[in-house]
């Protein structure tokens, strides 16, 4: 025990497990890579590959050694925050939305998977039989009544009953057992059609598809992309189609779906800036953005403030206290959701109330200016206790003697407030003011939970709303439009991207919280 | 100085009977005052709680129902809620305590590794490295929801258990951003932990990972509950990550479940919507009852956003 360094002994097994994970991780994602790179998705291809390298050089030498503690996180920061932002980018110089979501590679992959009944191809019925190890075989009937079993990647043979482990044949002429297969009834059968209906059975060029939930027919592909001309010839018809902008186009302007998409250079950020059609809407969108995250901040912070102030040395403030922060602990997009049903119009406890007192009530999600003070005072009601959290602990951290020593040279309550407590507790709280300042610039939940960002606004040629603010306005161009325009969208994210990047800049640089910190 | 009460008998010896108040009385009319506010404050934070809460055992089912002791209180609404086939509330919540459970302890474990790092090692790009992971978090998720969409869309194409409509997706996802503020919070809780300790067990023989496990997890157990609450808490309540990822109902978290179920069928299920708000929001409101302590302090220093 003397004799051995322990350090070697520790070392040698947790070599070869080291080794073995960086192996395993390199084949993993060397395999996904050349995958990837099949599709035509290269920047994916790169990050990964970068990853790849950065696991296997902090592991393999002693030099990175301490950068194996990040692998898994950098790892992940890398692929899943990092790179979104510069894909997000990417995507802006793209036509990316409706009709161009694939790559190039993958719309012609999909368009060669195509398939077409050919003049003299047969038809059959169909049943489908499923073998113990998961695969399928197709029971096909032609309509002069021959039989024949169809399995993946055999020839189509021709068999009898009796034969080949079939058992006897129902009254419609299809095996009730065969033999290794179990029939699948025909409820079985609707739910599996979308993935039958992918399978190719038999061998080409004879195989089979489904074609219905009652057919099933010798098919042949349709559509062959020709790389030399860059073109795609139908092969029904013989029509040559060419690429345009993301879509292939046949001279007659006939479009083959999918497309794809292509770099559209600036675009996007010029229809953004300058198109004349958005600008309506958008300066909407973008002078109530700035409005509701400045007016969300001042009224939540002013209400806590005034809740720390006025309860800071009160009789029984803590019960007090714990009362009030109430609205914290419960999940926001909960209390959005009730806020919304208390004042929805037409049966909203809150609007009753009002009806009852005051005989008539606002139109709290209809009428543009009501809704935006109604988000206002519901941001009050979510985000005060926070304010109040945090104005109390500041409270407590403003020594005492400052405000003795103000008492004594004859500063009266007021005075000693506002010339010593709030520039004093404005100093400690103004970083966590200008953070919620960046939070609620881009607050998706309550817009969106609260109303969706209605009541729209009329005449645009997009769907915004008089309470959407660019964030919720993306999320809409990109995910709840029947046309949705990633383009578009990415490029108003990365707008959004440039600002938050100036209002931290700011925020580091007059508060120095990175320093500090470090 | 003058005693209030001998104050007011001068001023009553003397005729000069005004209505001015002793210190006593001004004091107890000021609290007076903040009291009636107190109460204010306490109704406008508790409406739309007590609405809820009182709507959820009422079975009468009238929308306009502004009672606050229901007269007929019962457990119907409950009921119907986990008995409804088309809108599965338990498998939301189940699906929320997973996506949230298992996020939150990859992220901790990130989180503590990478603080340990930072603090027991010097090595090339230290510093660099935290500018990093302070700046990189700084951009909200939800800025990048359209290239996430398209990321997960690219690499469901071949790892089947990632991509869209996939728990894994998110939880990976999730977990990326737990290289943030909270690795520098936790790597100065650890700065504070003596280095002897360290040392003595490298003088043992341990390993830094054995004394990472054996010792500083331990020791390190309060500022990692606080940042794994918050996490928890952040998860949980997400919306827009699992609203653009996921896709079948049965994979849906309990916050876009809801959602869903209130904007669909409001008018005929109200009842219903009011007892899943009540246990969509208990878990949470019971962690916070737990843990207060942690998540205050936490909230003051900084370990979350908002």
């Amino acid at each position: 025990m003397i004799a051995t360094n322990p350090k070697r002994m520790v070392l040698l097994p947790a070599l070869a497990a080291r080794l073995a994970f960086v192996g395993v991780v390199d084949v993993v994602i060397a395999w996904l890579v050349l995958r990837l790179v099949g599709d035509g998705s290269y920047p994916l291809a790169a990050v990964l590959g970068v990853i790849a390298l950065l696991i296997t050089v902090s592991f393999s030498g002693e030099r990175f050694r301490p950068y194996r503690w990040f692998s898994i996180g950098l790892s992940l920061s890398i692929l899943f925050v990092l790179y979104p932002i510069f894909y997000t980018f990417y995507l802006s110089t793209t036509n990316t939305g409706y009709g161009h979501i694939l790559t190039k590679q993958q719309a012609i992959a999909s368009l060669e998977r195509t398939q077409y009944v050919p003049e003299g191809g047969q038809v059959f019925r169909w049943t489908a039989f499923q073998a113990d190890d998961g695969s399928y075989a197709l029971w096909l009937q032609a309509a002069d009544g021959t039989a024949s079993l169809a399995r993946i990647g055999e020839t189509v043979e021709q068999v009898r009953p009796g034969e080949g482990g079939l058992g006897s044949l129902d009254e419609n002429g299809v095996p009730i057992s065969i033999d290794g297969y179990r029939r699948l009834e025909r409820r079985d059968v609707v739910v599996l059609l979308d993935q039958l209906s992918r399978l190719e059975f038999g061998t080409p060029p004879h195989s089979v598809r489904i074609t219905g939930l009652n057919a099933a027919a010798t098919t042949q592909q349709r559509y062959r992309y020709d790389p030399q001309q860059d073109a795609i010839t139908d092969l029904q018809t013989g029509t040559v189609y060419r690429p345009q902008n993301g879509t292939f186009v046949a001279d007659s302007g006939e479009e083959l779906r999918p497309g794809f998409f292509v770099g559209v250079g600036l675009d996007n950020f010029t229809r953004f800036f300058s198109s004349s059609a958005l600008q309506g809407p958008l300066v909407t969108i973008i002078s109530w953005n700035f409005a509701y995250a400045l007016l969300s901040v001042l009224c939540s912070f002013t209400l806590g403030l005034a809740i720390a102030l006025l309860f800071n040395n009160l009789p029984g403030k803590n019960i007090i206290r714990t009362l009030l922060i109430i609205p914290y602990p419960i999940p926001a997009l909960v209390s959005i959701l009730i806020w919304r049903n208390l004042l929805n119009p037409d049966f909203g406890a809150l609007v009753k109330l009002q009806q009852a007192l005051f005989g008539t009530a606002f139109n709290w999600l209809t009428d543009p200016m009501s809704t935006r003070t109604a988000i206002i005072l519901i941001n009050m009601w979510l985000s005060y206790p926070y304010f109040y959290i945090v104005s109390s602990g500041a409270l407590q951290a403003i020594p005492t003697e400052m405000l003795d020593a103000a008492a004594v040279d004859g500063a009266n309550q007021g005075q000693r407030l506002v010339r010593i407590t709030l520039p004093l507790l404005l100093q400690i709280v103004s970083p966590l003011l200008v953070a919620s300042f960046a939070f609620n610039f881009n607050n998706f939940n309550l817009i969106y939970i609260f109303n969706e960002g209605n009541p729209p606004i009329a005449g645009s040629p997009i769907p915004a709303g008089h309470t959407d603010i660019l964030i919720s306005f993306v999320y809409k161009l990109a995910f709840n439009s029947a046309q949705s325009d990633y383009g578009l969208a990415s490029a108003i994210s990365i707008v959004l991207f440039a600002f938050v990047a100036l209002i931290t800049w700011l925020q580091f640089r007059y508060t120095r919280v990175l320093e500090d910190r470090i | 100085m003058a005693d209030p009460f001998l104050r007011t008998n001068v001023s009553l010896a003397t005729g000069q009977h005004t209505a001015r108040l002793s210190y006593r009385q001004r004091r107890w009319l000021g609290y007076g005052i903040r009291y009636v506010i107190a109460a204010g404050l306490i109704v406008f934070a508790f409406v739309p709680v007590v609405w809820v809460v009182s709507a959820s055992f009422n079975p009468s089912g009238s929308l306009t129902s502004i009672e606050i002791i229901p007269r007929h209180p019962s457990l119907e609404n409950y009921r119907g809620l986990f008995e409804n086939s088309y809108y599965p509330f338990m498998t939301w919540l189940l699906n929320s305590f997973k996506i949230a459970g298992v996020s939150t302890v990859f992220s901790v474990f990130s989180t503590a590794v990478a603080a340990y790092a930072l603090s027991r090692f010097r090595f090339r790009g230290r510093r660099a490295l935290m500018r990093a992971i302070l700046i990189i978090n700084v951009f909200p998720g939800i800025l990048s929801m359209i290239a996430l969409y398209t990321i997960m869309q690219q690499l469901g194409t071949h790892v089947s258990f990632l991509g869209l409509d996939s728990h894994a997706s998110l939880i990976l996802i999730y977990t990326a951003g737990a290289l943030s503020i909270n690795v520098i919070l936790v790597k100065g809780y650890l700065d504070s932990i003596p280095l002897e300790i360290d040392e003595s067990a490298l003088v043992d023989g341990a390993t830094h990972w054995q004394i990472f496990r054996l010792i500083t997890l331990p020791l390190a157990k309060p500022i990692l509950v606080t940042i794994g609450v918050l996490t928890f808490m952040a998860i949980y309540g997400d919306f827009v990550l699992p609203r653009v990822l996921l896709q079948s109902a049965d994979k849906l978290p309990m916050m876009v479940g809801l959602y869903l179920f209130q904007s669909a069928d409001y008018a005929k299920n109200w009842g219903i919507f009011t007892a899943g708000a009540v246990i969509a929001a208990l878990p949470i409101l019971a962690l916070y009852m737990l843990l207060q302590n942690y998540i205050v302090g936490g909230l003051t220093s900084g370990a979350v956003k908002l």
